[in-house]
């Protein structure tokens, strides 16, 4: 972990890959590569399947001594919270005592929650403000910039409950804060997605095939439409003061994103079979509303429609109460639960229940085939939390599981512990590394998280 | 305050300023100085911080001038009687008055050596709101962008503040997708199936949800603008003698039609009894709520058990909605009588003026020749792909609809970057902040050609559009917009109270809550009403569910009517079911929420946020071992909490007579209720309506509340230091004429800010340190 020591991971990234298949000719393409890359694989006959990677956040901390373990290692009985993960155990690594730093105070005050959201994938601290936002473009979105070109949708944002509307946020930190995750640049959140059906849409287009004619020519009037507003802003904004020519170039660039996918989508016309009936509407249910969320996912995922997604199930301070477990409190006034028992059981009651949510979706993607590996084996999902105590508001030992093992990389069904405050950042550069995306720093990172490695 | 402490952090505007008179330092060092080293310095010191506030750096007399938003939040603490707060020995009575006569005065001369600042909003788009409306009356069709666009961000309280609307790559998709299908529907470009399809929403499938015996509701979307036959359902039969019910349909909480429906045994032989009904009504493309009810249902009051109430021998119940389309609707679309103001047919002339005619509504002004022809080659494009004039009409359509002069509202500076160069907005301007501000939509033709014939500015003219605007129906959207979010009562569709603590909480009462807080706003707006009413009006709108609700009687039927207050039990706002359920926890009150949301919205200072690792209440206790009450007492023993609590759990406390779902009762759990109190000033009450006095009597701070508020709401940015002379003046001219709502309105669209605005001054801050910040504690 010391910053500066080229970690083998760095050389074993997928542009140093593309580098290597030139060099042997196109002809080699179809060829186990793995095998000359990874000994450790020399019996894999896998095609080159893409890696993906997933980040499923849950608010308000978690109930520690339900999910963590006191030991290092192999796993043996699982925490609590953990049981319905119970058959992906040897898919996983729970990885104990990430720090967000920059989701503490350090002199800015009240705000735990608006920070520890803000900060969960951008790794810095973010500005308290209640309409001037700063921020910093998120790790995944460095990702989705860098390989989002190979798939149609450069990245996936979803969610599952809805911006608060009115009111305040927390202590004087703005909403865009905690209903984001994913940030474009450092003013630009990018909001979630929490209508199945809008997902799907987006996803698998209306339902109503259309003929490869109306395809081409739906692209080719978008296009002249978009070419026709980017002039109408190129000729506006020459006369804007500097804070509406930001606004305007925030336009611009969703346009240029919007033309991309586009392209795209001209390139790969694929039309994705969902395999599913389009949702109408949100359902009331959390568990059924995660699984037409998750189940697209899985599926964008297994089509390669895009290799990056953020989910932020809920957010933080959230007052979801859970009806579906009979509890009728909201979940963060129940985080703060000064220790008595009773709330700290319905809190961990709750932690289980998004747990055993989740492990659907995980089942999904491990039964997903993918040449002789599962598409779990070619994923990195990161469930996490950005607080860990969510009483006291700490953050350190934030609650991190990876699930998958990286295109058959991790070496998984095991609990690591970190060095005490490594940043959650070194996490970060290890998954870029991953997706084929060299960065020597992000946030507050030192180094990579060398110890997921096969070692 | 929340606004004006947020100032602080909007570096741009700051060197605007000219260089303020210099502080009196002699009279800081006499009457400031002791007391903040002598009292406050103990709690609010590096190491406490308390209230998040150290009050060392500010024993230097240049912070009064440097800091103001810092020493107008201590001059208002000290001015209520919170600070120093009990427990905390406290200088005398003349010490404390003389510290707050400083500093008002050194503000004032501040104020009066400074050159009035308008600020600037930022290029601002469309919220969701906004778009809805602007296509409904730009197109007259009914597209829901809140069911299609992604959730706006908000500050401030409000979902248009032009800082915070960002565009996101999944936005303009959106945007994209919007264009196309709107376009596509406002020409009835979209082909309906050949055969009607039909879609059955039952209880057996769970597509349709009970939301109690007399009420259903199901999610369907529908796929094309058209007409629907609906049929209906009806299981079971209630005894010989029953009477017919009216069951009402509603798509998204409006009432589309009603009938009757026939509840006595049919004299039909049935395996199992059933009735059936059919109604035909015309149905907007879109994701829709869809409810029936049978209204004022008493006979289901019997009910215990939904055993007896399902049993098809005992009652009749709605059991299944089937949508049955769509059918061409037989009326002519009013969207295609708005596009084709002429025959496209007779040529190039008339379809060059149903481009532009379109453009200029859409962009709010008038256009220029080449921005028609710009739009026109759409039109030329379809000609040459083989389409029709009309398609090549939908695709200019689409265009603009693209467009960032439709999508944002941008004001042009004659010099953007010089912040010393105020000028007032030109009239088309000035139309279309009036037009969104006051409808949440784009300015009408009257508005619009008032404008652009360069009248608008006029005052006299300006009042009588004002006056116009406010009686127009369409003001509908300033109560849903500013009152919704004002009084929060947008998130009555975020809470969920229990449904084992407040069984009479469902659905119909939710949108009774909602109905009676706009009927009321308006009203007061209409009416011209003093804002007094929002405190204490002694009349409130009700129907028969929500007048049963309040225990009061003699109101019959659904429909919403002006009842007067008899008692004491209820008037104003904080007494209306909305306020009081969307400032409770699920399953109780919180005195603490409550007290904040007056702190909040009715006396215009939040409290600051608590420290991170507040205890929360014992609430299993509460109601049988100990009272809210004593919990809560026991809970802020610390001073430190108290300096908080004691104003906002006493003002909570206020109004512990209505429980969480805003119903009146006389104890909690086994307790009997305690409403009364003493403010940290010395006033008391005893009940809810005597607290209603107290806060009457403070009538200036709600008054100014309300301007801060609606200020922000009507520019969309927060109000800085800056905006503290026109908000006096509009303070001043409110009380002269008694608090009149509409003099309320017409003083924030005459004031500065709202017709007038500046340069930005470019800084170089950005490479200065305002970058978030990267902190590495190892």
């Amino acid at each position: 972990m010391i910053k500066g020591k080229a970690p083998a991971m760095v050389q074993r990234s997928a542009l140093k890959r593309r580098t290597f298949l030139r060099g042997i000719g196109t002809a080699a393409i179809g060829l186990p590569f793995l095998d000359a890359m990874s000994p450790a694989f020399a019996a894999s006959t896998a095609p080159a399947a893409p890696v993906r990677m997933a980040f499923f956040y849950v608010p308000n901390g978690m109930i520690m001594d339900a999910w963590d373990l006191n030991y290092e290692g192999k796993f043996q009985e699982l925490p609590r919270t953990l049981k319905a993960m119970e058959p992906f155990k040897d898919d996983m690594i729970q990885i104990g005592n990430l720090t967000h730093n920059t989701g503490r105070a350090l002199l800015d005050g009240a705000g735990d929650h608006g920070r520890c959201s803000g900060s969960y994938l951008t790794g810095v601290q973010v500005k308290k403000s209640l309409v001037d936002i700063k921020s910093s473009v998120s790790f995944d979105q460095i990702v989705a910039g860098e390989i989002g070109g190979k798939t149609r949708f450069p990245s996936l944002e979803l969610g599952m409950e809805d911006a608060r509307q009115a009111g305040d946020c927390d202590s004087g930190y703005s909403c865009a804060y905690t209903n984001n995750l994913a940030w474009k640049s450092d003013t630009q959140p990018l909001p979630p997605t929490l209508n199945p059906r809008a997902l799907f849409e987006r996803l698998f287009g209306t339902g109503q095939p259309m003929t490869p004619e109306q395809r081409e020519r739906q692209a080719m009037t978008r296009r002249s439409i978009l070419d026709f507003v980017m002039d109408d802003t190129h000729k506006l904004e020459s006369n804007l003061g500097p804070t509406d020519r930001r606004k305007l170039d925030e336009y611009l660039s969703s346009i240029r994103e919007v033309e991309t996918q586009i392209q795209a989508a001209e390139k790969d016309t694929r039309q994705v079979d969902p395999g599913m009936d389009k949702p109408y509407g949100i359902p009331a249910d959390f568990g059924d509303h995660f699984k037409l969320m998750s189940d697209m996912i899985a599926i964008a995922f297994q089509s390669d429609l895009t290799r990056v997604v953020t989910f932020l199930m809920t957010r933080e301070g959230s007052l979801r109460p859970y009806h579906e477990l009979g509890i009728p409190d909201g979940h963060h006034p129940l985080t703060h639960h000064r220790n008595q028992p009773e709330l700290m059981e319905k809190v961990r009651r709750i932690n289980e229940y998004h747990v055993q949510q989740f492990a659907g979706f995980v089942k999904k993607m491990k039964e997903s085939k993918e040449g002789d590996r599962s598409l779990l084996d070619n994923s990195m999902i990161v469930y996490g939390a950005g607080l860990s105590d969510g009483n006291a508001h700490l953050h350190e030992d934030l609650p991190t599981l990876m699930v998958g093992r990286g295109g058959n990389y991790f070496k998984p069904g095991r609990r690591i512990l970190a060095r005490r405050e490594t940043p959650m950042c070194n996490l970060f550069l290890t998954m870029m590394d991953r997706m084929g995306v060299n960065v020597d720093h992000f946030g507050d990172s030192t180094g990579r998280l060398n110890c997921l490695d096969l070692g | 305050m929340a606004a004006v402490l947020a100032a602080g952090f909007i570096a741009v505007d700051r060197a605007a300023t000219p260089a303020a008179p210099a502080v009196d330092t002699a009279g800081f060092n006499a009457s400031v100085k002791p007391i903040v080293s002598g009292t406050c310095e103990q709690c609010h010191n590096a190491s406490i911080k308390s209230g998040d506030l150290n009050l060392v750096p500010y024993l230097d007399p240049a912070t009064v001038a440097s800091d103001r938003a810092t020493w107008e939040l201590i001059a208002s603490k000290v001015e209520s009687g919170e600070m120093p707060p009990s427990g905390v020995a406290r200088p005398p009575q003349e010490k404390m008055t003389a510290l707050v006569k400083y500093l008002r005065g050194e503000f004032a001369r501040a104020d009066a050596a400074v050159k009035p600042d308008p600020g600037r909003v930022t290029a601002k788009r469309l919220n969701r709101n906004e778009y809805t409306n602007t296509i409904r009356d730009l197109l007259a069709v009914d597209f829901r962008a809140d069911k299609n666009f992604p959730t706006d961000d908000s500050g401030y309280g409000f979902d248009n503040i032009a800082d915070i609307l960002t565009v996101s790559p999944v936005l303009m998709e959106k945007y994209l997708e919007a264009a196309e299908t709107i376009s596509a529907r406002a020409l009835g470009a979209d082909p309906l199936p050949k055969k009607p399809l039909e879609q059955t929403c039952d209880l057996s499938t769970k597509t349709l949800r009970r939301l109690d015996y007399s009420t259903v509701e199901a999610s369907q979307r529908i796929d094309y603008d058209g007409d629907y036959n609906i049929l209906f359902k009806f299981p079971g039969e209630r005894g010989a003698d029953a009477k017919p019910v009216t069951m009402g349909f509603y798509m998204d909480g409006q009432l589309l039609k009603s009938m009757q429906v026939e509840t006595k045994p049919s004299n039909l032989v049935a395996f199992n009894p059933q009735s059936n009904g059919e109604m035909t009504v015309f149905l907007p493309e879109g994701d829709h709520v869809f409810r029936a009810a049978f209204l004022n249902d008493d006979f289901v009051a019997q009910f215990t058990s939904d055993r007896d109430a399902y049993s098809d021998k005992k009652n009749k119940w709605i059991g299944a909605i089937t949508f049955v389309g769509p059918y061409p609707t037989k009326v002519e679309r009013a969207s295609r009588k708005k596009i084709l103001i002429c025959d496209p047919a007779t040529g190039d002339a008339c379809v060059q003026k149903i481009v532009s005619q379109f453009a200029h509504r859409a962009y709010r002004r008038p256009v220029t020749p080449a921005e028609v022809a710009s739009l026109m080659k759409f039109v030329a494009m379809a000609k040459s792909q083989g389409q029709t004039t009309e398609q090549g009409i939908q695709l200019a359509i689409e265009a603009t609809l693209v467009s960032p002069e439709f999508l944002f509202r941008i004001e042009r500076d004659p010099n953007p970057t010089d912040p010393e160069k105020v000028h007032r907005i030109s009239d088309v301007e000035l139309a279309t902040r009036l037009s969104y501000f006051l409808w949440s939509s784009m300015p009408d033709d009257e508005l619009l050609s008032v404008a652009e014939a360069g009248k608008l500015h006029d005052p006299a003219v300006l009042s009588a559009q004002v006056d116009r605007m406010m009686k127009d129906p369409k003001a509908e959207a300033f109560a849903d917009n500013f009152a919704g979010q004002w009084l929060e009562v947008r998130n009555l569709d975020f809470i969920t109270p229990d449904a084992k603590t407040f069984p009479q909480w469902n659905a119909e009462l939710k949108e009774e809550f909602r109905t009676e807080t706009r009927l009321f706003f308006q009203y007061v707006l209409t009416e011209n009403r003093p804002i007094t009413d929002f405190i204490n009006g002694r009349y409130t709108f009700l129907n028969e569910g929500l007048a049963k609700f309040y225990g009061i009687s003699g109101v019959k039927g659904p429909d919403f009517r002006k009842v007067d207050l008899t008692t004491d039990e209820r008037g104003g706002v904080l007494s209306q079911g909305s306020v009081l359920a969307v400032s409770s926890y699920p399953n109780r009150t919180s005195p603490t929420i409550r007290g904040k949301y007056i702190l909040s919205n009715i006396l215009g200072t939040p409290p600051p946020p608590p420290p991170p690792d507040v205890p929360p209440l014992d609430v299993s206790k509460v109601g049988t071992d100990v009272s809210l009450r004593q919990q809560l007492e026991a809970h802020r023993a610390n001073p430190v909490c108290a300096s908080c609590h004691a104003k906002m759990d006493v003002l909570g406390f206020g109004l512990e007579n209505y429980n969480g779902i805003g119903k009146w009762r006389t104890t909690d759990g086994k307790f009997p209720i305690d409403v009364g109190g003493t403010m940290p000033d010395g006033a008391s009450f005893h009940t809810a309506a005597e607290m209603r006095s107290v806060l009457l009597a403070d009538m200036p701070q709600f008054a100014h509340c309300l301007t801060e508020k609606l200020m922000t709401y009507a520019l969309g940015r927060g109000m800085e230091a800056y905006d503290a002379r026109a908000m006096d003046d509009i303070d001043k001219a409110l009380a002269a004429d008694n608090y009149k709502f509409q003099t309320l309105i017409h003083q924030v669209v005459t004031s500065l800010p709202f017709q007038s605005r500046r340069g930005e001054l470019v800084s170089n801050k950005q490479s200065t340190g305002e970058k978030p910040k990267e902190i590495a504690q190892r």
